[in-house]
């Protein structure tokens, strides 16, 4: 072989070999490879039909760097809880007290008289000037609270790591406590699969609790007796899906319930009895396999949502031609 | 006037066999000792980093795949409805083919007690998919996860699986700690 031949030979085993390098490098390129045979999908049950999306979303309020748990809506005003703080702010944005705490506060409960703040293991409260009135500690170490309620001057907490509901006087006297079991065995008690364990009372002075293993939201007078329930499960946008949900809840002044969904996160608003009454905000509106956002209503039916995942404030209000 | 000494060939040719084999000597005992000293590393996935793409399955040199899932009961809700178990928009919660999310039906759903249920990963049928821990992630509490495991694994130079990983999930760790496990159920054994 000539001189010239055997160097257009090595020039073109060179040239292969490269060839073979690119295309094995860009076979294994995470963007260019196929799809994932195994893929885990539930777009279908994401969609969700225009004409029951009821309300828009008309505003929103940065949290900025803090690490949010908890709101409550009371007279105009947002209470917000979360890592080592309670603050007020105003519906402008506008921060008008600053709590420090030494741990997470979880949930947050504002009336006239007080503030309340559930941390993991204790309940603290506070005046409007920020002042700590009074705090105590359930008995148990596996507490765990998650909500906070008021019926007939008695505060309801949500202890989801002992699946009950401890009573006390705003003085922090002991009342009693329940686990959602009633006689007739209708419902089994409280299922608490994952830390999602949230209560509300509405305007017509109902406890209503949500029992998220059975996908069920319950009725029980203030001495812990189950008084009715309703439930619904199901991938499609008419129930709840996943272990455990809704994970929060909240009531509009005709007793219709929000709720606020984890795994596939959306907001909607069913009737008293349970029935599927609008959408306040579909899958497409959070972060895919977010956080359950906390859901509260002020007294004109406004729905906010603390979006943990973005850090805001979304609020949502209904649209003018529903 | 030092004579200079010449060395013949057979001398150059003994004490170059001598300084050879020393050298060859002193290297394998030095590597010896450094290999002895040095801590061996296995090949891992970062549960918190780990995206389920499917990759395990499908990329490693074994089959079925050195990557099983595992589960942290100490994370588990024992669900009935198990978003690991049971596929989207399972007809009923039960045990039929035709509801379970698992590709070969790797996962034994045991009733404990009403209204819970304990689920058991059979590693023999577990591919590594991680169908079932996106499910699970997504919906439950995260408690089931993907892990290589060493009796199965060949701890190649270079793993495939890491090699196409699109999270970077997968790293050397120390093989004293060869698992990343979620929750503390592994303190909770040792205890």
């Amino acid at each position: 072989m000539s001189k010239k031949g055997l160097s257009i030979l090595i020039v073109a085993i060179i040239v292969v070999i490269i060839g073979i390098i690119i295309i094995d490098f860009i076979g294994n390129n995470a963007l260019n490879r196929g799809g994932n045979p195994y893929e885990y999908n539930v777009d279908e049950y994401k969609e969700v039909d225009p004409s029951l999306i009821h309300y828009k979303e008309t505003k929103n309020i940065a949290l900025g760097d803090i690490i949010p748990r908890g709101m409550d809506i009371f007279k105009g005003d947002i209470y917000i809880t979360g890592e080592n703080f309670l603050k007020v702010i105003g519906i402008h944005g506008v921060q008008k007290l600053n709590i420090s705490l030494e741990e997470s506060g979880i949930c947050v409960l504002a009336r006239d008289e007080f503030i309340i703040a559930g941390l993991e293991q204790e309940v603290l409260i506070f005046d409007h000037m920020g002042k700590l009135i009074n705090s105590w500690k359930p008995d148990t170490e596996t507490t765990y609270i998650t909500s906070l309620a008021i019926l007939n001057n008695i505060l309801f907490v949500a202890d989801a790591g002992n699946r009950r509901v401890l009573k006390y006087t705003t003085e922090g006297n002991y009342l009693g406590e329940f686990e959602g079991k009633s006689e007739s065995d209708d419902q089994h008690g409280f299922i608490i699969p994952s830390p999602h364990f949230d209560m509300v009372v509405n305007e017509f002075d109902e406890l209503w609790i949500v029992n998220p293993g059975k996908h069920a939201i319950e009725n029980y007078n203030e001495k812990g007796e189950l008084r009715g329930f309703w439930a619904s499960s199901s991938m499609n946008i008419e129930g709840f899906t996943g272990c455990c949900n809704p994970a929060e809840i909240a009531v509009l002044s005709n007793g219709s319930f929000v709720t606020s969904e984890k795994g596939m996160v959306r907001i909607k608003i069913y009737s008293q009895s349970g029935e599927l009454e609008s959408v306040v905000a579909a899958p497409e509106k959070f972060q895919e396999e977010g956080t359950a956002p906390d859901v509260k209503v002020d007294e004109n039916d406004v729905v906010y949502a603390l979006d943990f995942d973005r850090k805001l404030i979304r609020v949502f209000e209904k649209k003018l031609s529903e | 006037m030092a004579e200079n000494k010449k060395l013949d060939r057979r001398d150059f040719i003994q004490k170059g066999a001598r300084i050879t084999l020393g050298a060859s000597l002193a290297g394998i005992g030095i590597a010896a000792a450094t290999k002895a000293s040095a801590e061996k590393y296995v090949w891992q996935i970062d549960p918190f980093k780990c995206t389920q793409c499917g990759r395990c399955a499908t990329d490693c040199v074994k089959n079925p795949s050195a990557v099983k899932c595992v589960h942290a009961y100490d994370l588990c809700g024992y669900c009935d409805l198990c978003g690991g178990y049971f596929k989207p928009g399972a007809n009923k919660l039960e045990t039929g083919a035709e509801n379970q999310l698992c590709p070969t039906a790797a996962i034994e759903r045991r009733f404990i007690e009403e209204p819970y249920f304990e689920f058991i990963i059979d590693e023999e049928l577990c591919i590594g998919c991680g169908k079932c821990v996106k499910g699970c992630g997504a919906f439950g509490n995260g408690s089931l996860h993907l892990q290589i495991r060493h009796d199965l694994c060949d701890n190649c130079n270079e793993c495939a699986i890491a090699r196409v990983c699109p999270s970077d999930a997968i790293s050397r760790i120390p093989a004293s700690q060869a698992y990343i496990i979620k929750g503390n159920f592994t303190e909770t054994q040792e205890s």
